[in-house]
């Protein structure tokens, strides 16, 4: 046995038990969610049986499903709105083609320093005169350009040669077509980190949405359960912790098949 | 001065304006102008309920603020939530960090168990505590079962705001242990082989070097999190509303009391300000007093 992989075994030693400890919450939610009665006792829960009776109950409150496809339909545009605003603009900003380009981007990272909650009541007033509150329009046009994906994709392509971009351009290539052909493939890296921090983030606000939202049949699935749990499932504790697994499952799915991203996506936004 | 460089060849400003257009039109229009919009609405006593105009009243709103007594708690329990909670989350990520940092196998299992918490919905995880604090919860069946008392948890005005503090800092460690690390893999390894040789123990290498070389990092990631504790809400919303007895009741969840149950939309628009003011100054005092020590010392 090296030094190495005995560091490795007494590591696991201490770091396994702190680790069963921090996911034990999650043990705990699962374990609930599939115990038909339990009444939130992990000890009664884990005498079983188990069965999806809770998910089924879950799915045939018409308003959960609801709740799904709003946080859906909301994530996914987002996301999309997200990673073409961040190319275009980290494009232009990486190339420094606009004139002041130092101070736009020092816009950008003190944006980046405003607390969003703080923006709450402000853009409440806003939404509210534009006649956009209670809509989609209201938890998808206000989130459409992120600083930190700007930022992020701003810093990627200072760091990539122009070269390529620069043959495009005097083979007569109009700047849009270079940036279809020639830039949007190769910012691929950068646009992946934007879209699943873009998503996990959308996926999961709660503030705005339980702000900006009046109607039932518009709320996000974060929303929907927090409110769910304050009136008619308050102690059904079954049946909350099988909506939030299903609230957990997108997030924590995207976050397993692309750990590797996110890491690094945040190692590279706290280098800065 | 940037605006003297010509464009590079072959490039069309307008072209590159029109790139920048869509963010600059969001940025103008959900944050610029609501900023602008809500500081002259924090002047007046606005409120889309009551009918008729908004009228001036200067700075009362913010002097109404300053005498009310619900907001001066609010704005202690948010105190003790921030001063009592960032110290250990910062050590646990620093702890986690530093033991996830080598090469080992499993490495990766526990970079993503220790950062699971941080990509799940903030309501969920406030639902799970929620259920663990019960009375008859998962937590005090375990002191049941070691003979110990069982507080009453959420439901008891002195043990509330510690039990969602502890949540916070089980939730939030794993997320500053990835900057952290970021951080740690920055600092030159021959810094610690030398060490070694000269006969340094580990936690002299701790000390000597990872300390000092992770002071950026390490006030970077209070920075973020002061301002982060700061603005908690959703945790309140979902696991205690405020009480009992507003013994959890945070500036956030104020605000968002004012504004959305007595639509007092001038006088929330006042306090959102006073927070701004408070996170702004309080980043500001972090990065002086921090920022200067290390380059004093070398």
């Amino acid at each position: 046995m090296s030094s190495t992989e005995r560091a490795g075994v007494s590591r696991w030693l201490w770091l396994g038990p702190l680790l069963a400890t921090m996911l034990f919450p999650f043990a705990w939610m699962l374990v609930v969610s599939l115990a038909p009665v339990s009444g939130g006792s992990l000890a009664r829960a884990l005498r079983g049986p188990w069965d999806l009776g809770h998910y089924r109950a879950l799915f045939e409150t018409a308003a959960i499903n609801r709740y799904l496809v709003n946080s859906a339909v909301v994530a996914l545009a987002v996301v999309a709105l997200n990673v073409a605003t961040a190319a275009l603009a980290g494009w232009v900003l990486g190339r420094r083609r606009v004139p002041g380009e130092r101070w736009w981007t020092l816009g950008i990272v003190a944006t980046l320093m405003l607390p969003k909650q703080v923006l709450m009541i402000p853009l409440y007033l806003v939404l509210a005169r534009l006649r956009l509150l209670d809509s989609y329009a209201a938890l998808i046009l206000p989130f459409a350009a992120d600083a930190f994906s700007i930022f992020l994709v701003r810093q990627f392509v200072a760091a990539l040669p122009p070269e390529l971009e620069e043959a495009a351009r005097v083979d007569g290539a109009s700047d849009w077509l270079t940036f279809r052909r020639v830039v949007l493939p190769l910012l691929r890296p950068a646009l992946a980190v934007v879209a699943i921090q873009s998503f996990l983030t959308n996926w999961n606000s709660f503030l705005f949405p339980l702000v900006f939202i009046d109607s039932d049949r518009l709320r996000t699935l974060p929303v929907g359960l927090a409110l769910l749990s304050q009136t008619e499932h308050s102690v059904d504790w079954g049946f909350l912790m099988a909506g939030s697994t299903v609230a957990s499952l997108p997030v924590l799915a995207v976050f397993v098949a692309s750990q590797r991203h996110i890491l690094s996506g945040l190692l590279a936004g706290a280098e800065k | 001065m940037a605006h003297r460089e010509p464009p590079p060849p072959g490039t069309t400003n307008a072209t590159a304006w029109l790139f920048l257009s869509p963010w600059i039109a969001t940025f103008a229009l959900f944050g610029l102008y609501p900023f602008a919009f809500s500081l002259w609405a924090s002047f007046t006593d606005y409120s889309p309920v009551r009918a008729g105009g908004s009228r001036f009243v200067g700075l009362e709103n913010y002097g109404r603020a300053l005498v009310d007594p619900a907001f001066w708690s609010a704005l202690g329990n948010t105190a003790v939530f921030v001063v009592g909670t960032i110290p250990f989350t910062t050590a646990l990520a620093l702890g986690l960090a530093v033991a996830v940092q080598p090469a080992f196998r499993g490495r990766t299992l526990f970079r993503v168990g220790f950062f699971m918490p941080s990509v799940v919905s903030v309501v969920v995880l406030s639902l799970i505590f929620k259920g663990l604090y019960a009375t008859d919860g998962a937590i005090n069946g375990l002191l049941a079962a070691l003979g110990l008392p069982q507080p009453a948890w959420l439901n008891d005005p002195r043990t509330a705001l510690p039990a969602i503090m502890v949540m916070d800092v089980w939730a939030a460690s794993g997320y500053y242990m990835i900057i952290l690390l970021a951080g740690l893999e920055a600092i030159p390894r021959e810094l610690y082989d030398a060490a070694r040789i000269e006969g340094a123990s580990a936690w002299a290498c701790f000390t000597r070097i990872t300390l000092p070389l992770l002071r950026p990092t390490l006030l970077f990631v209070l920075v973020v999190n002061t301002v982060r504790s700061l603005q908690i809400f959703a945790e309140v919303f979902v696991m205690t509303r405020g009480g009992p007895l507003r013994s959890t009741n945070t500036v956030v969840y104020y605000l968002y009391e004012q504004a959305f149950y007595r639509f007092d939309l001038g006088y929330a628009s006042a306090v959102a300000y006073l927070l701004f003011v408070v996170t702004l100054g309080l980043a500001f005092v972090q990065m002086r007093t921090l920022r200067t020590t290390p380059e004093a010392a070398r």
